[in-house]
């Protein structure tokens, strides 16, 4: 941090740290006492300054995620309500277990694509933290801004593609399974989602579903905007 | 004796000064921590709200869908609770937490969507002649306390 360089260092003629030695100048004695008493107070400005700037932002901070999980997860909800509501339907005129049990699992399905959207939805507001030490990291320094940085971002950005195309890898390979794809993430950090290979499987067994039912397609107009 | 003012002045005025500079510092870098613990918070309780009405919003729609196919007059009752708690649905900021009514609200909602899926009488469960069971969905989470200040 910064403010250490800023506690004033004034070196004494006498031995440094030889606080025993009778014969040293007491001045010296003091001045690290001043230097020590003013880093605590630095210090203490540091804490109370930090506590002091996270209740300013940490309501407006709430009322963005709120908004943006909201919006992301409702689409979800509208999913799973569409297929809850078929499922009543198929009870209602004794459809037979096939096509409830075909449902159950789309409706597990979507769920599970729900868990990891939400998963992903938080480590993404999380990452920003990471960048922010890069202060901590300037004031050590241990290695020159400019290349760090760029490095930084580099490293994030290659992580992030290396755990998207292992995660895509893993869905293409499992969709039976209704695993949630990675690219699902990136979408999210590109605020654009849609073209979610998962969720576009489970909307189009969706489909054939209802059109098995003979139920007009009308049914799942509201949830176009997946 | 104006010196020795001047002086003891100057070590208060060092004392605050250096506290502020620590203060400035440690605000900034609060303001930014602020955000983003916030946001990990509201994320996680937006997507809850938002799952739950979404879930009651997507039956509503099919249901409504499903209804007209098969409807007489006497569903036209069923319609209108089916027309009445969509319009409620509709009108619920879900992406707002300053809400003022987002409980109240959200417990109306949750109310006549149970009512709703009562089955009562032959009207549901027209075609079998059984009183049928249905699967709910899956349970709401309990919205929990949106403002934390």
């Amino acid at each position: 941090m910064s403010w250490v360089q800023r506690a004033p260092l004034v070196r004494g003629p006498g031995e440094e740290g030889d606080v025993f030695d009778e014969e040293a100048d007491e001045s010296l004695l003091v001045q690290r006492e001043w230097r020590s008493h003013m880093q605590r107070r630095v210090k203490e400005g540091y804490r109370d300054g930090i506590d002091a700037g996270k209740a300013v932002t940490l309501q407006q901070g709430f009322n963005q995620g709120y908004k943006e999980g909201a919006e992301i997860i409702i689409n979800y909800g509208q999913l799973r309500g569409t297929l809850s509501a078929l499922l009543s339907w198929c009870h209602l005129h004794d459809n037979g277990s096939t096509l409830i049990s075909k449902i159950n699992n789309l409706l597990d399905a979507v769920g599970q694509c729900e868990e990891y959207v939400l998963k992903h939805l938080k480590s993404i507001t999380s990452q920003p933290h990471v960048v922010d030490l890069l202060d901590s990291i300037q004031d050590m320094d241990l290695c020159h801004v400019a290349p760090t940085e760029k490095k930084m971002d580099e490293a994030k950005d290659e992580r992030l593609c290396e755990n998207n195309a292992e995660l895509h890898k893993n869905c293409s390979k499992s969709l039976s399974e209704a695993d949630c794809s990675s690219l699902e993430c990136c979408r999210l950090q590109e605020h654009a989602h849609s073209e979610n290979p998962s969720l576009a499987w489970i909307l189009e067994q969706t489909a054939s579903l209802v059109k098995q039912l003979g139920i007009s397609l009308d049914v799942l107009q509201h949830l176009k905007q997946l | 004796m104006a010196g020795g003012q001047d002086m003891f002045d100057a070590i208060v005025m060092a004392d605050e000064r250096f506290h502020g500079e620590g203060y400035q510092e440690g605000y900034e870098e609060g303001n930014s921590l602020g955000i983003i613990e916030g946001r990990q918070y509201g994320t996680l309780h937006g997507a809850k709200i938002g799952s739950e009405i979404g879930c009651y919003q997507g039956f509503a729609f099919a249901w409504r869908c499903l209804l007209h196919t098969c409807t007489t007059e006497k569903d036209s009752k069923k319609t209108k609770a089916l027309e009445s708690l969509i319009e409620m649905i509709q009108k619920f900021p879900y992406d707002d937490p300053t809400y003022d009514k987002l409980h109240e609200d959200l417990d109306k909602i949750r109310g006549k969507f149970k009512q709703m899926r009562k089955p009562t009488g032959t009207a549901w469960s027209r075609g079998t002649g059984s009183r049928a069971r249905t699967r709910l969905p899956r349970p709401p989470v309990t919205a929990v306390s949106c403002c934390l200040l």
